[in-house]
């Protein structure tokens, strides 16, 4: 019995040879398990590297900030916001013009130059009432120019402080002590700025005298509509105009020495409302805009795919002949093979002008927002990315519908239910949960995407004018993946707008994994248990 | 009733036109999407082949397949209109010295042919590829072979699951992060392999694993009863029915791999470069080399130049050979598969 025991060990285990304590087939086994957690690796080092090269934005942007207060930035932008709002004003005016233009023209058939007559009086108002910021316009562009100069100081100032940095770094301490850092006393520097106070408060108050004498003057309109346009301007103004004081207070109580909170980096970007890079006055980082625009490209492109998508899914599953399953399948399938980029030249060669055509054709006119003039804007890449989404919609929702069990559609004819009423009240519900999610991960493919709205989404970073109504979607946008694709290729390693790039990387990176893992809740959740 | 009507017959009710009119709008919803893909198609077709394609022997514009870009001048020569490539005006303008008197324009890209584009993709796809399936197939195996359901292959599948809906542009920068700088690597073939390998690596494991799960259970208890150790098994009895299918199943990532332009922008692509690959002085320097390839040149041809008669046909002939490549593919995937269901049957 002992003797033969090696013998039958020898030939239960044909694999002696030992790694690391470990027999063969273990080695194996790991081997293959290491390549198991590959994915778990690839995940986690892509948050790694997005989080490494994005997290340093926060302090570079709170800094940012800082010198936006420091160099007397914030100060002026308060007065400039003063005159932006001055320049609304006169554009409501010019609109108004445009209004009464119309009127005159189209209505009553007036000639263009009588009709032009006609407006001299309102010309002259819209002029005079134009020209009373006058005041306030020369002293922001004097105080521009001073602001601006304590801004270049302290670049320059950071650069020779940089150059020190890696001079010293390269051990040449002769070299680094030889470059001369001269620091800049911002208290010292506002000075001039904010000695203006009085000033200011001379020419706000010209200002607002002008308006008020300029306001006595307004011509009545011609008719009830356009003079409630007329009211509403003079409302307008006078809400400016008691605006005037918080300026004022504003300016009074700015101190540049007060600390930016941290908080603020962050806040500001995810709530900024401006996205402005190399402006040689402020650079903004907002993603607002971006996100909007995203979020209205896919919206647009939702709308088209989920109604095409579930009801050819609906139709390929309960309706159509074998014969028409066979080709229809395949040829939805064909669609999704369509490279993006692909979809995205055919916009800007055929799509877009094709639509533009449309919209300007006279017995589409009542359709909201036609005709329009921008190419390339939130429809035309909706348009595309919906034909991008409806095979990821199709196959899966068509899965989902294949999952139901026949009883219960037998159940349902047995029961005297015609096919549409099975199909609408039994199919459709008990396949709910997959349908939704599938619309889910449709809506995940749309929002990553990102040569059909590089090329087709018009590129204008702005948050599109809602006040237009439904005919928003014919306005141009940026997209968060759009503006990663352009600028990417052109900023500085390491610089703000580089990293900002890679936080608007983070943001979408966690956008996708929140609605994957969204559909996959409604899927183990929602499912109608069948059994 | 009128006598005419059968109790059985079914009758003409309101409910069933209804029935009808809404099962007319799905199929119409249907073949509108049929059509719109369709008509994207065709438009490439018809207009990408007038480049592609010409009436004169051998058929096919040589050209265009076997050069790199140029740009194009176009220009008016005693009254006649000539269009030549650069190197062609260049050797033109030696010849007849007025030329440079009159007025030329000139297009970038818009003349010569697409072959380092080509070239850039083949190499891209077939590094990525490689790199994919030795992953994936080696995951798959682990997850359907040896793998117990537990904790760890939750998060195993739930990795997976997420990896494949993380937007391609995030691949891109992440690649950008992580081989270009970190590694130092720069704009690089390298760069690109990875990038795309670890963006169609879900697909890759999602189809082998089918793959895998498709060779009946018979087939490894019968090679465990006859004393073959569980490696012996995978490698002798369940892989050679496998591989088929995963092969198949994985053209399905080369389309996307060939496709996808937002990882390569920042990681292998260049908008344009002289040397082809090969063109280079060490063995090593042919990974680390930026290539040209197909979707991004798509891309420079139809934002970065104007449109006109000349520039469209380039765009319009670029566009349609990737789609050509594309979606033979994708048919080689679609054909293949069915052909392998048919073929096995257990």
């Amino acid at each position: 019995m002992e003797a033969s025991s090696p013998a039958s060990h020898l030939l239960v285990n044909k694999s002696r040879i030992r790694l690391f304590g470990l027999s063969f087939d273990d080695c194996i086994r790991v081997f293959f398990g290491g390549n198991a957690i590959v994915s778990i690796i690839v995940l986690a080092l892509i948050t790694y590297f997005l989080f490494r090269e994005g997290a340093g934005f926060f302090g570079q942007n709170r800094q940012n900030l800082t010198v936006y207060r420091q160099a007397g930035l914030e100060y002026i932008d308060f007065i400039r916001a003063q005159q932006d709002d001055h320049t609304a004003l006169t554009r409501y005016l010019s609109d108004l013009r445009l209004r009464q233009f119309r009127h005159y023209t189209q209505e009553a058939k007036l000639p263009v130059a009588d009709a032009n007559a006609k407006l001299a009086v309102f010309d002259d108002f819209a002029g005079q009432f134009g020209d009373t910021v006058e005041p306030i316009r020369t002293l922001v562009s004097d105080l521009t120019e001073q602001a601006s100069a304590i801004k270049e100081k302290f670049t320059v100032m950071e650069d020779k402080k940089e150059e020190r940095r890696q001079l010293m770094a390269e051990g040449r301490k002769g070299d680094a002590d030889r470059v001369i850092i001269t620091p800049v006393n911002f208290a010292e520097e506002l000075k001039p700025i904010i000695g203006t106070l009085p000033a200011y408060k001379e020419a706000s108050a010209e200002f607002s005298r002008r308006i008020e004498q300029v306001l006595a003057t307004a011509p009545v309109l011609p008719t009830p509509e356009l003079q409630v346009r007329m009211d509403r301007f003079k409302q307008l103004t006078r809400e400016y105009l008691s605006g005037f004081p918080a300026v004022v207070s504003h300016l009074e109580s700015w101190d540049y020495a007060k600390p930016v909170p941290a908080v603020q980096a962050l806040t500001s970007f995810i709530f900024g409302r401006e996205w402005l890079t190399a402006s040689f006055w402020q650079d903004w980082y907002g993603v607002i805009p971006l996100l909007v625009g995203s979020l209205m490209v896919s919206a647009v492109a939702l709308l088209l795919a989920v109604p095409l998508g579930v009801g050819a899914a609906i139709y390929v599953n309960q309706i159509a002949t074998p014969a028409e399953q066979k080709f229809i399948k395949p040829g939805i399938e064909f669609i999704s093979a369509i490279p993006s980029v692909v979809l995205g030249f055919f916009g800007i060669a055929v799509l877009g002008q094709a639509l533009r055509a449309l919209s300007q054709a006279s017995w589409l006119s009542w359709v909201p927002g036609f005709p329009y003039s921008e190419r390339l804007n939130i429809l035309t890449a909706g348009c595309l990315l919906a034909l991008m989404a409806v095979p990821t919609i199709f196959t899966l929702a068509e899965d989902a519908l294949n999952n139901v069990p026949r009883a219960f559609k037998e159940a349902s004819f047995a029961l005297g239910a015609t096919r549409l009423q099975t199909v609408i009240k039994i199919i459709v519900p008990a396949s709910l949960s997959g349908i939704i999610s599938a619309v889910l991960l449709g809506l995940g493919r749309v929002i990553g995407e990102t040569m059909v709205v590089l090329l087709c989404a018009g590129n204008r970073i702005a948050i599109p004018d809602f006040s237009a109504g439904l005919a928003v979607v014919t306005q141009p946008v940026h997209t968060m993946t759009g503006i990663i694709a352009q600028e990417m290729g052109e900023v500085v390693q390491g610089s703000i707008h580089y990293r900002a790039l890679f936080v608007v990387g983070i943001l979408l990176f966690f956008l996708s994994l929140g609605i994957n893992y969204v559909a996959q809740i409604v899927v183990r959740r929602y499912r109608i248990s069948i059994g | 009733m009128p006598a005419t009507h059968h109790v059985f017959r079914a009758q003409l009710t309101s409910a069933r036109r209804r029935e009808g009119f809404i099962f007319f709008l799905f199929g119409a919803a249907t073949y509108f999407v049929l059509l719109c893909g369709a008509v994207v198609i065709g438009t490439i077709v018809v207009r990408g082949a007038g480049t592609v394609f010409q009436a004169r022997a051998p058929f096919i514009n040589t050209t265009f397949f076997t050069e790199a870009p140029e740009s194009l001048h176009v220009f008016q020569y005693q009254g006649r209109k000539m269009e030549l490539g650069d190197a062609a005006f260049r050797t033109f303008e030696a010849a007849h010295p007025d030329v440079a008197k009159g007025k030329s324009d000139s297009y970038v890209y818009s003349a010569g042919g697409i072959f380092p584009c080509i070239v850039g993709t083949v190499l891209l796809v077939v590094g990525s590829m490689a790199i994919a399936l030795t992953l994936g197939v080696c995951a798959a195996i682990y997850l359907n072979e040896y793998a117990r359901d537990g904790t760890f292959i939750r998060f195993v599948r739930l990795a997976i699951l997420n990896l494949a809906g993380v937007p391609s542009i995030v691949f891109g920068l992440f690649g950008f992060g992580m081989f270009v700088i970190f590694f130092g690597w720069n704009v690089s073939l390298l760069a690109g392999w990875f990038t795309l390998a670890f963006m169609v690596l879900p697909v890759i494991i999602t189809a082998s694993e089918e793959s895998l799960k498709a060779v009946p259970k018979g087939f490894r208890e019968g090679s465990l009863a006859l004393g073959a150790t569980k490696w012996q098994t995978i490698i002798k009895n369940v892989l050679p029915y496998a591989l088929p299918g995963i092969l198949t199943s994985s053209i399905l990532g080369i389309a996307r791999v060939a496709g996808e332009t937002a990882p390569i922008m920042f990681t292998a692509a260049y908008v344009v470069r002289d040397k082809l690959p090969w063109q280079v002085d060490k063995f090593s320097d042919f990974f680390f080399q930026g290539v040209m390839a197909l979707p991004y040149h798509i891309y420079v041809v139809s934002s970065k130049i104007p449109q006109n008669e000349y520039t469209e046909r380039v765009q319009y002939g670029t566009a349609f050979v990737f789609l050509l490549i594309v979606a033979l593919i994708a048919t080689a995937s679609i054909v293949l598969r069915n052909r392998l269901r048919n073929r096995y049957k257990w």
